[in-house]
């Protein structure tokens, strides 16, 4: 694991607080033996962690943490933390973050088990617990099991389990492993959605079923692995199949009934998009009637993705729901001349209603699979003399976008992984200017595409810390070769029309996690990791977060300058959201789910054979090496602090 | 030597009937103004050649009229190493006028390439032609993406705009050629081809596959409509609407057949579930004067043959032979004839 | 012309001849292959009880097994019917890999056609109705080539995919070992 470290200007705290840097020899020189004291012992200490062989120890330095005025989550949208995780992005505003901090840098080195659960799964398994007084509540991957176990006794003992089998043909449908990307807890009711495009409603009490309500169509290659959003008595929902030629759309449902109170589809005519009077985006090429049938070819929307397959985000104080919406189908471009309107985008719709209230398309015309369902993180961040209320999303495109949440204004794009496939943002149309040359053609293999499909990063979410005001994204480095060939549309199958080959991009490594800082648009430190990181991270208000490799280790680093601090191997690799909740007897634990699988993990869970590099959209030929060095699984572990 | 009269009475209808042909699909038709200037060329070419053809038959038959003497002449004076004060000029002067006559089919035909490639750059209409075993697929492209239109086998173009066809294959090397309005193009798998063509002549012209591409090469025709520029945005326009709906009763089994049978899984029907992308779009295919790319002119009877049997028509097409009950198939036919 | 030369000409005339004769393979685009109207075997992969063999081979695997022009065929609707979308070009995806010794529902070409035919309970679509019985044949045909398993000088010896490596059809596979060792 290499660290690397971004100098801020001449602005530089030593480790034993001096405070700042005044210049003179004897300084410089004691700070130099600081300095290569500390780098002795990190390299001795890091001799004792040795796991995999591309990780080396570099000398560690304290980064410079960001002047006060920094990124602040908006109070309404991230709340007082109660100690409970009822939501997999923490709160509305996706932090991911947890302001216990019994957990520290100084005796995280001691985290150890405290108990286990076996899920009787082996797919990916992608979703966090959730914990609500202390219970703790887990929804596995198909076939959708949902868990209560009892935090208040010893081993956390199973409370009751709840089984909405789906139907099986659904794991026919399912572009990207069978996953579950996580349940929500809200007035009572655990609610999730299962494979087969059902949302449950299940009583957190006694696992009896409240309702279910069937919105997608496996016929139609619809199925459902999103984690649901509640807010404001409705239950956001939407589909998956991007790959399968689906009509991507959103849905609320009543809380309490299940009942659908509106729907609004991602493509086609404004009346289905629910776009209407209160819509004003932002920038004229998202300005016109019925841009969802025009910017395609005849009837082409009907079957042109951009599904709902990833993250919400809401703000409680103009009620609005955010979200981005997949690809648009097929891959193969050529088959739909047009912007593709309203895929690969971001959508603010009016959680009551549905009604769009503004639309931002990230990746117009998308050429390579640049979803926009990555996570949407709301903050105020430092502008001019005052703040600005913005999100902040790390884009499968590679770039990181602030964007103002009340109008959909891109502030700043900023790469934060090796870009060459296009050439930026102009910020006065909002256009992602592609290059030329990486323009896909039918027939034709065009190579050395950065970044791969999966993108910079792909739905795996980055935990943002109010602490440090630094968002930590685990994210990919990967390149691929792809070659367009005819797609031919037939429902409940896949409409691609790609072979892809992905591999590492620039310096070997498939991997990295980065500490960015969003208000500056610079990286803080980053480490380089050799598989894909394809989970998700957690930030704590004790100055650690915590992300998990495929190969199984779950790690802690510090927060300020990615010193890892502890890693425990798990039986499986690690795509699922870790979480931290304050248990029964007040302690602070921290809780993973491990069971590779994915995207990235297919090669494993799904058992193919790695002599095809264009297996799982390509990604076989990236993580060959995976069934080497873990195996399918899906086990919960919780770590605390032994008294 | 005498010239028979009877193997001349023979071909000379056949050179006559060939003549009917002059506008159809006829290397000499005038068709579209590539055609013209390619037209000029070959004179260029058959007249310089005819008059270089010419001399050395003279040149032979002076030779051969002359052998007799010479011979003689050589062997008693043993004087045929000398070389011969004319004879040298002469062939000065032959290679002189190769030169001349070399230099004037390399400019002629650089001259042509040349006005060719620039009506490439001029274009107005953009069509992308690609070639699949035994059919051509056509997209009409457009700046407004709802303006784009696909369709098969039939290619319409407006008189006097000029137009670019974008070639392109999805599995072998197949050439386009219409004989009457310009020149062959081939489209090869993996490359992107172009050929411009300004139509100067309204009226039906007929296309070939010109590349060995398989079992139904022979098959692979193109009919080309070139219509006035009015009439060509009318046809376009009907071409983008979705198919009509079934009227009668047994159209309606049809419909239900082809939208969720094989039909389906290749062919597109729009405004309907059928989204199939590997065969010919067969949204307005009644209103198409051919069936299964030239083999068959369109009628009731040749649907019929086509839909119950095409392997017996043109064998070894990817379209199989399903095989459907004598009522499956009144239907089917009955809702195709309504896709005009 | 001597009467040596001429006997000798006559001779490799006859020889011409009798080898033209020789069809390497059957192409069947007219004829129906017997049993088009019957429906897809059985699948073997399946306790019969109260008896100790298992059925007979389709008599339609003969016509399609080795058959290049089933197997060109066939990779041809591997590609357009989407097969390659959930099982790449044999190394799985959503479905499962097709190019190694692992066969969920049986690896004979009878076997595979009745699982292309029928569908599978966690996924595999039915087929039946969207394609006619020539084709599903020459599907599993071409499926069966991705394992490696028909005569090398039936497959197609050059990879359609972007892969520049040995394509799947010529690489050397284990043996089937399941219970399905009934010879071919």
């Amino acid at each position: 694991m290499r660290i690397v470290q971004y100098r801020q200007g001449t602005q530089k705290l030593w480790a034993p607080g001096a405070g700042g840097f005044h210049g003179g020899v004897m300084r410089r020189v004691t700070g130099a033996l600081t300095v290569a004291i500390l780098s002795a012992a990190a390299t001795l200490l890091g001799a004792c962690h040795r796991s995999s062989s591309t990780q080396s120890t570099s000398p560690i330095a304290e980064g410079p943490l960001p002047a006060g005025n920094h990124a602040l989550p908006p109070a309404a949208a991230a709340p007082a933390d109660d100690g409970n995780w009822v939501m997999p992005g923490k709160n509305y505003a996706a932090t991911r973050f947890s302001a216990l901090s019994q957990i520290t840098p100084a005796n995280v080195s001691k985290l150890a088990l405290a108990f286990t659960f076996s899920t009787a799964t082996n797919k990916g398994f992608e979703a966090p617990p959730l914990v609500v007084n202390g219970t703790m509540y887990v929804i596995t991957p198909y076939p959708n099991y949902l868990y209560a176990l009892d935090l208040t006794k010893p081993g956390a003992p199973t409370k009751w389990t709840f089984k909405p089998k789906p139907a099986a043909a659904s794991q026919g449908v399912a572009c990207c492993d069978v996953v579950n990307r996580g349940a929500v807890y809200d007035n009572g009711k655990i609610f999730f959605n299962t494979l087969d495009g059902q949302t449950f409603a299940v009583d957190a009490n006694s696992g009896q079923m409240a309702w279910h309500t069937q919105l997608g169509d496996i016929q139609r290659g619809e199925t459902i692995t999103m984690a649901p959003l509640v807010a404001n008595g409705k239950v956001l929902v939407g589909n998956s199949g991007g790959e399968m030629g689906v009509r991507g759309w959103i849905a609320a449902l009543d809380e309490g009934s299940g009942k659908v109170a509106w729907k609004a589809y991602n493509t086609g005519p404004d009346k289905d998009v629910l776009i209407g009077a209160r819509f004003k985006p932002f920038y004229p090429m998202d300005q016109g009637k019925d841009l969802g049938v025009k910017s395609w070819p005849p009837d082409a929307w009907k079957i042109g993705g951009a599904t709902t397959w990833g993250w919400l985000a809401y703000d409680p104080e103009t009620h609005l729901v955010f979200y981005g919406t997949s690809n648009p189908g097929p891959w193969n471009a050529d088959q739909r001349p047009g912007d593709n309107k309203w895929s690969a985008g971001l959508f603010a719709r009016d959680v009551n209603t549905g009604e769009a209230v503004w639309h931002y398309q990230t990746t117009p015309h998308d050429l390579f699979d640049y979803d926009d369902v990555n996570e949407i993180i709301l903050a105020d961040i430092p502008w001019g003399s005052g703040r600005r209320p913005v999100l902040l999303r790390p884009d499968r495109n590679g770039y990181f976008y602030v964007m103002d949440r009340r109008t959909g204004q891109v502030l700043s794009a900023t790469p934060y992984g090796y870009i060459n496939s296009t050439k930026g943002v102009d910020l006065k149309s909002g256009r992602l200017i592609y290059v030329a040359d990486k323009e896909p053609k039918a027939g034709r293999v065009t190579r050395d595409i950065c970044p791969a499909s999966p993108g910079a990063k792909d739905w795996n979410p980055a935990a943002f810390s109010p602490v440090t005001g630094l968002v930590y994204i685990p994210h990919n480095n990967l390149c691929m070769d792809f070659s367009g060939v005819q797609a031919n549309y037939i429902s409940g199958t896949p409409y691609v029309g790609a072979d892809v080959k992905m591999y590492a991009g620039p310096g070997g490594n498939r991997g990295v996690f980065t500490a960015w800082d969003p208000v500056n648009r610079r990286p803080v430190w980053e480490i380089k990791e050799d598989l894909p990181l394809w989970s998700p991270a957690l930030a704590t208000a004790g100055n650690l977060v915590f992300y998990g490799t495929m190969d199984g280790w779950f790690k802690a680093v510090d927060a300020r300058n990615g010193k890892l601090l502890w890693q425990f191997k798990a039986g499986s690799g690690i795509i699922g959201q870790p979480i931290s909740y304050r248990g029964p007897d007040g302690r602070q634990y921290i809780a993973v789910v491990a069971g590779v699988g994915g995207w990235a993990g297919a090669i494993v869970s799904a058992q193919m054979d790695p002599h095809d590099p264009t297996g799982a959209l390509g990604f076989a030929n990236a993580v060959k090496d995976l069934p080497m060095k873990t195996t399918a699984g899906g086990i919960l572990y919780v770590f605390t602090v032994p008294r | 030597m005498r010239l028979s009269a009877r193997p001349l009475a023979a071909v000379l209808p056949l050179l006559l009937a060939a003549c009917q042909y002059q506008h159809y699909q006829s290397d000499f038709g005038k068709g579209a103004v590539e055609d013209t200037q390619f037209l000029t060329l070959f004179t260029i070419f058959i007249v310089v050649c005819a008059v270089m053809y010419l001399l050395v038959i003279g040149f032979l038959f002076a030779a051969i009229l002359r052998r007799g003497r010479i011979e003689a002449n050589v062997v008693e004076s043993g004087r045929h190493h000398e070389s011969h004060p004319l004879m040298q000029s002469t062939l000065i002067g032959w290679a002189a006028l190769i030169g001349v006559g070399l230099a004037a089919l390399a400019v002629a035909s650089f001259v042509t390439d040349r006005s060719m490639a620039k009506a490439a750059t001029n274009e107005k209409l953009s069509i992308t032609l690609t070639g699949n075993q035994w059919w051509w697929d056509i997209v009409y492209n457009s700046a407004d993406a709802s303006k784009t239109l696909r369709t098969a086998n039939e290619l319409h173009l407006p008189l006097g705009v000029p137009t670019r066809i974008i070639l392109k294959s999805n599995d072998v090397i197949h050439s386009f050629w219409v004989p009457s309005l310009a020149g062959k193009q081939d489209l090869i798998p993996g490359r992107e081809n172009d050929i411009t063509i300004v139509p100067k002549r309204t009226g039906i012209y007929r296309g070939q596959c010109a590349e060995y591409c398989g079992t139904q090469h022979a098959h692979m025709s193109l009919v080309v409509v070139v219509d006035s520029y009015p009439d060509f945005i009318k046809w376009w326009g009907h071409q983008l609407q979705p198919a009509p709906a079934p009227a009668s009763p047994l159209a309606l089994a049809g419909f239900k057949y082809v939208t969720s049978g094989p039909c389906s899984s290749c062919h597109n029907i729009g405004g309907t579930q059928a989204s199939g992308q590997v065969a010919p779009d067969l949204t307005h295919l009644a209103s198409r004067k051919s069936i299964a790319a030239g083999t068959l002119p369109m009628s009731e009877g040749n649907l019929y043959g086509w839909v119950e049997d095409p392997q017996s028509l043109k064998p070894g097409v990817k379209m199989p032979t399903i095989g459907l009950p004598p009522d499956r198939l009144h239907a089917v036919v009955a809702y195709l004839e309504t896709l005009k | 012309m001597s009467s040596r030369s001429r006997v000798s000409l006559l001779v490799l005339g006859a020889a011409a001849l009798a080898l033209a004769a020789c069809n390497r393979e059957e192409h069947h685009s007219r004829a129906k292959p017997i049993g088009e109207t019957v429906p897809a075997g059985e699948s073997p992969d399946t306790i019969f009880p109260g008896s100790s063999t298992a059925p007979p081979l389709d008599p339609r695997a003969a016509l399609y097994d080795n058959n290049a022009n089933a197997i060109s065929q066939g990779q041809q609707l591997f590609l357009q019917m989407n097969c390659v979308g959930c099982h790449s070009h044999g190394g799985g995806g959503m479905g499962p890999p097709l190019m190694d010794d692992e066969w969920r529902y049986g690896g004979r070409i009878d076997q595979i056609a009745t699982t292309i035919a029928e569908g599978r309970p966690n996924g595999m679509p039915s087929w039946r109705g969207k394609l006619t019985e020539d084709q599903i044949w020459d599907l599993a045909a071409y499926v069966r080539s991705l394992s490696g398993l028909p005569s090398k000088d039936a497959v197609a010896s050059r990879s359609e995919s972007m892969s520049a490596g040995t394509p799947q059809t010529l690489t050397p596979h284990a043996e089937m070992n399941n219970s399905d060792a009934v010879p071919q």
